[in-house]
């Protein structure tokens, strides 16, 4: 039996197509089911999270394998394999500031920058050696930067079109970000059996 | 005051929890003994440079940089090349716990438990087997189902320094191949290493993993491709253990890819999964420079079991 952590969310329909593509359909709709974990026949079963919890479950084997995107297994640092580029859910981490506003000249005091990434954040700026003020958020991270709470942002961007609407550009990309398959270490060798038909089916 | 609880990371093992401890350690112990091997209780804290950058380091009054005992291998080591010097070969135990810190030189310090065995002053294919049965054996004797995992860090090294891949390109590789990311390393080949035979050896290292029965073919596909002397030569040590080790059967696979070790590792490496376990269990590996650091270059290899991991799944 594997289990599968299903995110919720935009990447929840593309990742199921997949699954049903490899012969593992859910035996409820998990978009309007309130189960929290789903039957899928007696070889597997998905579990339905949001998409930032994806990488523990698997890392901790409550899940041996999962779908989140890029960006959220990079922040989460969890120790995972990463089998799989789905290709879908393609969007940009990207560094963001109101129009006209000089962000990469500012370098007199730390940049305020507001994000709900701090770790890839830290990472990014400690590399090119700007000390940053980050302000961790929940939501709605463009409205600090439009309401002058920090000086830019770091958010995922997949149109474009928040951002304009908001006079807001793109200073520069951080992370090209597309939905990967993870999956935890341990059962990736245990359940060797069930796992590398379905990955290769996935692939 | 602060709330007197156990720092993260750390904890206090209580009765029954205390007991089921103890008790896998003498039965490790036993099957150690049984084997030839005899116990060493190196100290808990050393000079800083038996450690790297992991160990909890601090300064004793003479200005002298100090560390928790963060490795127990180095520690064997140091042991071996000085008071032991000379006499091969030398099977040796131990059992406690070891320090360290998350990440290298900053997050929080942990602590874990560990038991293992290294065997010093042996080279051959027989040393590497005895310990990879030894290690399948400590499951066995504690009841636990698992499966050994057996790769080689040489031979990785030897396909990168072919390939001309140093630093940054080296470490990116090797993350790609740890995460079995075939986009990833097939992407990065693509774009910064040159076509030719230690190109294509390097994609082949993300392949699943083959159980001990079907990894000849495996390995002789990597054979063909093998650039180099060097990279030859770890194959055929991946092969020769294999051979020796012939009746850990279907509890021994083979991963090309397995490149995950600790510094000093030369040859083959392995990891320890166990039903149950989420992470890897123990693992060792093959380390013939790290008693040269201390003055007796001797070959030597070993293994080490995650005691925190494995006693509440013995039964």
């Amino acid at each position: 039996m594997l289990t599968i952590a299903l995110p919720k969310g935009r990447l929840q329909r593309p990742a199921l197509e997949r699954f049903a593509h490899a012969g593992v359909v859910p035996e409820d709709e998990p978009g309007t089911s309130r189960k929290l974990i789903i039957a899928a026949g007696s070889s597997a079963r998905f579990v339905v999270l949001k998409d930032g919890d994806v990488p523990l479950y698997v890392e901790r084997g409550a899940a041996d394998l999962g779908v989140c995107g890029l960006d959220q297994v990079l922040e989460s640092a969890a120790d995972l394999l990463t089998p799989i580029d789905f290709g879908f859910g393609r969007c940009r981490l990207c560094l963001a500031a109101p129009r006209g506003s000089s962000v990469t000249a500012e370098l007199g005091r730390s940049l305020r920058v507001a994000t709900k990434y701090p770790r890839l954040t830290l990472q990014w700026f400690g590399r090119r050696g700007v000390p940053v003020d980050l302000v961790h958020l929940a939501g709605s991270v463009e409205l600090a930067a439009v309401s002058g709470l920090t000086d830019a942002i770091v958010d995922l961007v997949e149109t474009g079109r928040t951002l304009e609407e908001n006079g807001l550009v793109v200073v520069d990309e951080i992370l090209q970000v597309t939905a990967r398959l993870v999956v935890n270490r341990a059962a990736y060798r245990l359940k060797v059996e069930e796992m590398l038909p379905l990955l290769e089916k996935l692939g | 005051m602060q709330p007197a609880t156990p720092l993260p990371g750390t904890q206090d093992l209580l009765f029954e929890a205390a007991r089921r401890l103890r008790r896998c350690e003498a039965t490790l112990c036993a099957r150690f003994e049984a084997k030839g091997y005899a116990e060493v209780i190196p100290p808990a804290i050393e000079a800083a440079d038996v450690f790297g950058p992991e160990a909890f380091r601090a300064l004793d009054r003479s200005g002298r940089l100090i560390a928790l005992r963060a490795d127990f291998t180095a520690q064997v080591a140091r042991i071996a090349a000085t008071r032991l010097s000379g006499m091969s070969p030398l099977r040796l135990y131990y059992r406690g716990s070891i320090v360290r810190r998350v990440a290298p030189d900053s997050g929080p310090v942990h602590e874990r438990l560990q038991a293992g065995c290294e065997l010093v002053g042996a080279a051959g294919a027989e040393a590497d087997a005895e310990i990879l049965a030894l290690a399948a054996a400590s499951l066995h004797a504690l009841g636990i189902r698992g499966r050994i995992s057996l790769g080689s860090t040489g031979y990785f090294s030897a396909l990168a320094a072919a390939a001309g891949a140093g630093g940054r390109l080296a470490a990116a590789l090797n993350d790609a191949i740890d995460r079995k990311d075939l986009p990833t390393l097939r992407s990065l080949c693509e774009r910064e290493v040159t076509p030719g035979k230690a190109r294509d050896a390097l994609l082949l290292l993300a392949q699943p993993p083959r159980p001990q029965t079907e990894a000849g073919e495996l390995l002789s596909r990597a054979e063909a491709l093998a650039p180099t002397e060097d990279a030859l030569k770890a194959l055929q040590r991946i092969s020769a253990a294999l051979g020796a080790a012939r009746s850990l059967g279907a509890e021994l696979e083979v991963d090309l890819g397995e490149v995950r070790g600790l510094g000093y590792y030369t040859g083959i490496v392995f990891n320890l999964y166990a039903t149950g376990a989420p992470r890897p269990v123990g693992g060792g590996g093959r380390y013939d420079t790290l008693l040269g650091r201390f003055g007796d270059p001797r070959p030597a290899v070993g293994f080490s079991l995650d005691l925190d991991a494995l006693v509440p799944l013995a039964c």
